[in-house]
């Protein structure tokens, strides 16, 4: 990928995501990064809000019907994070353009999980309308991405395997979900 | 009431209405779905003697979360139906906000189905 000038502008802060995680942009000058091996990092912005944030996940989703611990590494979950804390800073879904990257399968011979979770995110976006500007899915090495969510522009990097980091589980107790409430 | 649980569920992701769907079929509910306050309404306005209980999002285009308990608590047919929120928000000012709007209970997403499952039961039963 060509580089874009326009991310080397100023000094924006930068904001790492790390897996299991979503960032929108506050709205000052920043730069949205992360590496991913098999993890998926799906950048969206809305073009008129001038609003964009990224989320980090591996796992796709729970197998329909298994009553599997819900985890919020799953993407349909850090993607519904990520559409409604866009939606809370002015942005509108019906807007949105997504860029998708990473999905590498950095392990030859084992279970082909970054395709899993490249075909569980484009399938996401076609459910829910939102095109893809932009994707850079698959292969076996691991990709850097730097996103400006003000913009709206994405540079993404293929760099050595060793640089991605292990996939592990995050958590972040203040989000953990699922018990009831009652009033 | 049958032993079947008629459940009204409301969201505006077609993926979480197809993970909502299969979680509950599976478990023996009768699900019925609607894509935003607006739809819910007008689902129920025609079926609403058919539910038992209703799930619903809050950030929804057309009418949100918020806008549907209010409408709901105002008809009388639904003034006693469980209505549970199931919603990445989790903050106490919505919660405050739905318990003043009328809604039985809160979720916090991600949800677990068995969890799930049983909140359904319990205010249901």
């Amino acid at each position: 990928m060509q580089h874009n000038p326009e991310l080397s502008i100023g000094s924006p802060a930068r904001i790492t995501v790390m897996q299991g995680q979503v960032y929108v942009g506050s709205g000052a000058p920043e730069i949205l990064t992360t590496v991913l091996g098999s993890c998926i990092a799906c950048c969206l912005y809305d073009p008129i809000a001038r609003v964009g944030g990224m989320n980090h996940f591996l796992l796709a989703e729970p197998t329909p019907g298994s009553g599997t611990v819900a985890d919020q590494n799953y993407g349909i979950f850090l993607m519904e994070l990520l559409i409604n804390q866009m939606m809370t800073r002015g942005g509108v879904k019906s807007r949105m353009k997504a860029h998708i990257y990473g999905g590498g399968n950095m392990h030859a011979g084992m279970t082909r999980i970054g395709d899993a979770n490249a075909r569980f995110a484009l399938s996401f976006l076609a459910d829910e309308g939102i095109p893809v500007a932009r994707q850079d899915v698959g292969g076996d090495s691991a990709r850097r991405v730097d996103f400006d969510p003000i913009l709206g522009r994405t540079r993404c990097r293929h760099v050595e395997k060793y640089t991605a980091p292990a996939p592990k589980p995050i958590t972040q107790p203040t989000m953990s979900g699922g018990e009831l409430e009652l009033f | 009431m049958s032993d079947t649980i008629r459940v009204l569920t409301v969201d505006d992701s077609a993926s979480m209405r197809a993970l909502l769907r299969s979680a509950l079929s599976s478990r023996g509910y009768q699900v019925s779905q609607a894509e935003d306050g607006v739809a819910a309404l007008e689902w129920l306005a025609d079926n609403g003697s058919d539910i038992d209980v209703i799930v619903t999002d809050i950030n929804m285009p057309r009418m949100d979360g918020f806008g549907l308990i209010e409408a709901l608590r105002g008809q009388s047919r639904f003034r006693d139906c469980p209505i549970l929120v199931l919603s990445t928000e989790s903050s106490d000012e919505k919660k405050s906000r739905a318990r003043s709007a009328g809604a039985t209970g809160w979720i916090v997403k991600p949800f677990d189905a068995d969890k799930l499952d049983t909140a359904l039961r319990r205010v249901t039963h």
